[in-house]
C-alpha cells in the first residue's frame, strides 16, 4: 500500500513538472520553425532549427535596448529599496518613537493597496517632476510599491539582532552612522537577499506601470517592447513572435538558474519571517 | 542604544518616508480628490461631487468589468491556494530530484505574466494554435474547445493560465510553512492513534495558519488587480467581455476621462479592501495583533 502510494506520488510529481515545462518547449519549437513552415507538415514537436528568427526578432523588436532599460530600472529600484529600506527598518526597529511608528503603520496599512489605484494621479505628478520617460522615475515608482514590505522584513530582522554588538562598537569609538553601515548592514544580508528575490523579477517584468510612464519607444522596458512588437504582427509571423519571447525570457531564466538554490532558501526565509 | 542625545541616526527612516509620501501617499490623496472632479487631463478640473460614482453604477461596461474582475479573482485565488497546497504537500518529503521538481514548478512564476499570456496565446488560439493543430493531427479537432466562445470558458482559460503560472509561488509559501512544523508533533499524534487524515486536519492545517493567511491575502490583491495576463491573452476581448477593472482604468485615463478613471480606481480599492479585511479577520490567530 505504502509502496503504491509512493509510486503514485512520484508519477504525479513528474506530471506536474511536465505540465510546467511543456509550454516552454513548444515555444522553443515555434521559435525555431522557418517562416514558410506550417503545422501541417512533418513532426510537430521537432523544429527545423532556423536561427534566422532570432536575428530578425532581435533587430526588429529592439529588445536589446529594452533589456538595458529594464536592467537600469531594476538596479535603481533595488538600490532604493535596499538602502532606504534597511535604513528605515533599522531606525524603526531600534528607535520606537512616535514619528517612526506612525510612518511605519501608515506604510504597513498601505501595503495592501495595489499600484494601479494610484497610477493615474501619479501620472500627473510624474509630468510635473519631469519623470515621465525616464529610467530613474520608473525606478522610483517600482521601488515605492515594494518599500513597505521591504521595511516590514528589515524591521523584523533588526529587532532580532542583539543590541550588544552595536553597543560594543560604539564604546570602541564608532559613530552610530558608521556602526550601521559597517556592522548592522552586513548582518542584514539574509533579509536583503530575500527582498531582492521577492521584488527583482517583478520590477524587471513590470508592465502595468510601464504602460503609463514609459511611452517613448526608446525608453520601453522588456514587456512593453515585446507587446508593441507583438501588436505590430498581431497574428502573422508566429515564428518571430516566439523567437522574441524566447529572447526576452533568457536573461530572467539565466539569473533564476544561477541563483536557483539561494532563491528557494531566500524565498522561504523571507516568507516565514514576513 | 540608550544614548540621551538625539542624533541624526534616529531619523534614518526619513528618506524612505519622504519617497513613499511623495510617490504613494500624495498621489493617493490626490486621487481621492480627483475622483470628485471631471478632469480630462487637459482643461482645468471642475468639482462634480459624487457624479463619477453615480455614473459608475449606470456604466454597463464598468459593471461588467467588476463581474469579470471578481469572477477571475474568486476563481484564481481559490484554485491557487488549493493547487499550491496540494503541490506543497506532494513536495514536502524526501525524494530524488526534489530541488529540480521545485525549480520546474516555480519557473513560470518568474517570467512576465505578459509574456506568459502571449505564449498561451500561441498555444491556444482557435483554428491556428499549436494545441488545435495537435488535435487536428489526431483527428479530434472537433473536440477542441472554442474557449473564446463564451464568457465562462474565456474566464476559465484565464484563471487556469494564471494558476498554472503562480501555483509555484503559492507552493513555496506553503512549503515554508510545512517545513516549520516540528516532526515531533506528527510523531506524538501517531502515537495517540491519529491516522493520516486526522494528522492533516488537527496538526498540519492549524499550524499552517500564517502561510494560509499570506497566500490568501496576496492572491486576492494580486488577482483583483490583474492586468498583464488579460492584456496579452485576450486584450480584454471578445468585445469588453474579459476586461478587468485595472485595464478599464488605464483605458479611461487614455480616453481623457481622468477624473472618472480615478473614481473607478477608488471603487476598485474598496473591492480589494473588503475581501482582504474579511480574510484577515477569518484567518486571525491567537498571538496576532
Amino acid at each position: 500500500m505504502r509502496h503504491v502510494w509512493k509510486t503514485l506520488r512520484m508519477l504525479l510529481i513528474v506530471c506536474i513538472c511536465f505540465i510546467s515545462l511543456v509550454p516552454f518547449y513548444i515555444l522553443l519549437v515555434l521559435s525555431l520553425n522557418s517562416p514558410s513552415r506550417n503545422f501541417y507538415e512533418g513532426n510537430m514537436f521537432v523544429p527545423d532549427f532556423s536561427l534566422a528568427n532570432y536575428r530578425e526578432g532581435w533587430e526588429k523588436a529592439s529588445i536589446g535596448r529594452a533589456m538595458i532599460n529594464s536592467g537600469w530600472i531594476t538596479i535603481i529600484a533595488l538600490l532604493i529599496i535596499v538602502v532606504f529600506g534597511a535604513m528605515a527598518g533599522y531606525a524603526i526597529g531600534r528607535y520606537r518613537n512616535k514619528f517612526n511608528l506612525i510612518g511605519y503603520y501608515i506604510m504597513i496599512g498601505c501595503m495592501m493597496i495595489p499600484a494601479i489605484i494610484i497610477t493615474v494621479p501619479l501620472y500627473s505628478l510624474m509630468i510635473k517632476l519631469h519623470a515621465i520617460n525616464t529610467l530613474w522615475g520608473m525606478g522610483c515608482v517600482c521601488a515605492v510599491s515594494a518599500l513597505p514590505q521591504a521595511i516590514f522584513i528589515f524591521t523584523g530582522f533588526v529587532r532580532q539582532l542583539p543590541v550588544e554588538i552595536e553597543e560594543a562598537a560604539i564604546i570602541d569609538g564608532c559613530s552610530k552612522w558608521k556602526c550601521f553601515w559597517k556592522i548592522v548592514f552586513p548582518l542584514l544580508k539574509p533579509s536583503i537577499s530575500a527582498v531582492i528575490i521577492l521584488n527583482g523579477f517583478g520590477i524587471w517584468n513590470n508592465y502595468a506601470q510601464a504602460v503609463f510612464f514609459l511611452q517613448d519607444p526608446k525608453m520601453h522596458n522588456v514587456p512593453l517592447a515585446l507587446s508593441v512588437y507583438f501588436q505590430q504582427f498581431a497574428g502573422a509571423h508566429w515564428n518571430l513572435m516566439a523567437a522574441t519571447a524566447v529572447i526576452a525570457i533568457i536573461p530572467v531564466l539565466v539569473v533564476f538558474l544561477i541563483f536557483q538554490k539561494n532563491l528557494m532558501s531566500g524565498l522561504t526565509d523571507g516568507a516565514v519571517k514576513g | 542604544m540608550r544614548s540621551k542625545k538625539i542624533g541624526l541616526h534616529t531619523f534614518m527612516a526619513v528618506p524612505a518616508f519622504v519617497l513613499y509620501g511623495l510617490f504613494f501617499i500624495y498621489p493617493l490623496c490626490k486621487g481621492i480628490g480627483m475622483s470628485f472632479t471631471n478632469w480630462d487631463g487637459l482643461h482645468p478640473a471642475q468639482f462634480v461631487g459624487l457624479q463619477n460614482f453615480l455614473d459608475f453604477f449606470h456604466d454597463k461596461r464598468a459593471l461588467h468589468d467588476v463581474i469579470t474582475t471578481v469572477v477571475f479573482a474568486a476563481g484564481s485565488a481559490t484554485l491557487l491556494n488549493v493547487v499550491g497546497l496540494i503541490y506543497a504537500l506532494l513536495m514536502n518529503s524526501k525524494f530524488k530530484g526534489k530541488s529540480f521538481a521545485r525549480m520546474c514548478i516555480y519557473m513560470p512564476a518568474i517570467i512576465s505574466p505578459l509574456i506568459m499570456g502571449y505564449i498561451w496565446y500561441l498555444l491556444l488560439q482557435p483554428q491556428r494554435g499549436f494545441v488545435y493543430h495537435m488535435m487536428l493531427r489526431m483527428g479530434k479537432e472537433a473536440m477542441f474547445p472554442n474557449w473564446l466562445g463564451s464568457f465562462g470558458s474565456v474566464m476559465l482559460t484565464l484563471v487556469l493560465v494564471n494558476v498554472w503560472q503562480y501555483a509555484g509561488m503559492t507552493m513555496v509559501v506553503y512549503l515554508a510553512g510545512l517545513q516549520s512544523i516540528p516532526v515531533e508533533l506528527y510523531e506524538s499524534a501517531k502515537i495517540d492513534g491519529a491516522n493520516g487524515r486526522q494528522c492533516f486536519k488537527y496538526v498540519t492545517m492549524p499550524l499552517l495558519g500564517t502561510s494560509i493567511r499570506i497566500n490568501i491575502v496576496t492572491n486576492i490583491i494580486g488577482s483583483l488587480s490583474v492586468f498583464d495576463i488579460i492584456m496579452s491573452l485576450t486584450g480584454g476581448g471578445p468585445g469588453y467581455q474579459t476586461e478587468s477593472l485595472s485595464i478599464y482604468i488605464m483605458r479611461m485615463c487614455y480616453g481623457s476621462k481622468t477624473g472618472y478613471s480615478t473614481a473607478v480606481a477608488m471603487i476598485l480599492f474598496i473591492i480589494i479592501l473588503v475581501p482582504v479585511l474579511i480574510s484577515m479577520r477569518l484567518t486571525r490567530q491567537k498571538g496576532d495583533d
